[in-house]
């Protein structure tokens, strides 16, 4: 029983708008995204409860623990509102369970693809580009970017228009474009090895008359031999109990200062 | 070389911006490659800042934060570290080799705005028990200064001393730790590679790492080239995996009639 249609789409838009822009402004590690979202629904709050009461309640359901992927909370955004247009005040505890039961799933899926998409295509290629010296690579992400804020948009409508059932029903297309994603993704990282990753050995020996570089040597054994086994080499202590990006980075540079020093590299 | 006042103001307000920006549309200013270029743009050496952005962004490729944990923050390091190297007059090495530690000294400051923003949070709870629709918003909206602060003083604390740091380094600085600096631009970005390794796929996907490499170390083909050829293997693991599921869906149907009979 719908009672009227009381959310129009300008509302929706004032929505999106706080969330885009102003969503995660209070992000803490109390409630997170909490007083966020809540933020981001008062626009269909005013709409919808102009008793003090039922007012007080809506914003204490809201203004509760939450913290999802940016994107994909536009689905959710979308579903609590239709669901509180429809029954108002008598939704709350049914907003609160579509509230924390989607926002696992959805930051899971949302940071695996958007993470892959933006880390193995869009900033390593733009990083490769940078490095020889070509500033465009940089721009491709204002592309993607702007994907991203449509897909919002339409991820805000969808969730309004068709409630949750929307993510049953998207979850396995989003899981396959994951997994495509990777392949791409993994051949790109596979190109980025020997191309982004500079090892030289200087080293020369000479006997007599011969001279010997090494790195010409190893270049004739295998391309890209050291970055090759520099990436199982962190690939591998990254796996390792206690092992952070962090520590793998000092130690990274650790043996770049013995290596450099020692003239080994150069 | 001497900082003008303009450019400490630029950075700083770039680094207010591009953390609210991460955090909410993600134009990409906060990523190190962004604000590497933004850096060399403004203090006139725009492939050094390119140089730089590049291998802090290649290096932190994949680490991404989940769930609200907290990451070195090497967009201000590459603001700083290419800032630096130029009013120092020295090349990417510097620049890296400062960046590195300061991206992860700030990582201090995240954990410090978003503790700063619990007490936001408080205040909001309190509003919202007497209704104050307009307290909360306002309150709410303070936290992009407890961001954007978190970000632009650290830099303008470096920039404005940035000529007493600069000279001090290159007086101390040793040829080797130079040297050993160089290489670890280098090497760098195998760290970024590496951490996407471990959370693509990779086990499962390995022939398609493999051809990708052969690509460009054997064969030489630019990056677009092969973004080409993995974008058709995509397509080809996409169509698959649609068949496998049709299947699946058909058998799955089947099922469900038996046990309606």
């Amino acid at each position: 029983m719908k009672m009227s249609d009381k959310i129009t789409s300008k509302d929706l838009r004032k929505v999106r708008y706080r969330w885009l822009l102003f969503g995660e402004a209070s992000w803490n590690y109390e409630k997170m995204q909490g007083l966020g979202y809540c933020y981001s629904m008062i626009p269909v709050l005013k709409k919808l409860y102009t008793n003090k009461e039922d007012m007080k309640i809506a914003l204490k359901t809201h203004n509760q623990f939450f913290n999802c992927h940016q994107e994909f909370t536009e689905i959710i955004l979308g579903a609590d509102i239709a669901m509180e247009e429809k029954n108002g005040i008598e939704s709350m505890e049914a907003v609160s369970a579509v509230k924390t039961g989607l926002m696992g799933p959805l930051a899971g899926i949302g940071d695996t693809l958007f993470g892959v998409i933006a880390n193995t295509i869009i900033f390593s290629i733009g990083s490769y580009m940078a490095l020889q010296g070509n500033p465009l690579g940089i721009w491709i992400n204002l592309i993607w970017a702007a994907f991203r804020i449509v897909l919002r948009g339409w991820f805000l409508k969808t969730g309004y228009r068709e409630g949750t059932k929307i993510v049953t029903s998207m979850g396995a297309t989003l899981n396959r474009i994951t997994e495509a994603a990777s392949v791409l993704g993994l051949t790109v990282v596979g190109a980025l090895i020997p191309s982004v990753i500079r090892a030289n050995i200087p080293l020369v020996f000479e006997a007599g008359e011969v001279t010997m570089e090494l790195q010409s040597v190893i270049d004739q054994m295998m391309p890209a031999l050291i970055p090759v086994l520099l990436v199982v080499l962190v690939y591998w202590l990254l796996g390792r109990k206690g092992m952070s990006s962090s520590k793998a980075i000092l130690i990274v540079i650790a043996i770049s200062l013995v290596l450099g020093g020692f003239g080994i590299l150069g | 070389m001497q900082i003008a006042l303009w450019q400490v103001l630029a950075l700083s307000l770039y680094a207010f911006l591009a953390i609210n920006d991460i955090i909410h549309m993600d134009l990409g200013l906060n990523r190190p490659l962004f604000a590497g270029f933004f850096a060399g743009l403004v203090m006139g050496d725009i492939g050094l800042g390119l140089a730089i952005g590049a291998t802090l962004q290649l290096m932190v490729l994949g680490v991404a934060t989940f769930g609200g944990s907290s990451m070195p923050d090497f967009m201000s390091a590459a603001l700083i570290g290419t800032a630096l190297s130029v009013i120092a007059n020295e090349g990417m090495e510097f620049g890296i080799g400062l960046a590195v530690p300061v991206g992860m000294l700030l990582i201090q400051l995240d954990v410090f705005a978003r503790f700063i923003n619990t007490f936001i949070q408080h205040r909001a709870d309190a509003y919202t028990e007497k209704c104050e629709l307009k307290k909360i918003e306002r309150i709410h909206l303070l936290g992009l200064f407890t961001w954007g602060l978190s970000r632009a003083l650290p830099v303008a604390i470096c920039l404005i001393f940035g000529n007493e740091i600069t000279q001090t380094l290159t007086n101390i600085m040793p040829a080797w730790l130079m040297s050993g600096l160089k290489v670890a631009g280098g090497l760098l970005p195998a760290v970024g590679i590496a951490i996407l390794l471990k959370y693509l796929p990779t086990k499962k996907y390995i022939p398609y790492m493999l051809f990708g490499f052969l690509l460009a170390a054997y064969l030489k083909i630019p990056m677009l080239g092969i973004a080409i050829a993995g974008v058709a293997f995509a397509i080809l693991v996409f169509g698959r995996s649609g068949k496998q599921a049709a299947v699946v869906g058909s058998l799955a149907n089947e099922g469900g009639m038996d046990e309606d009979e």
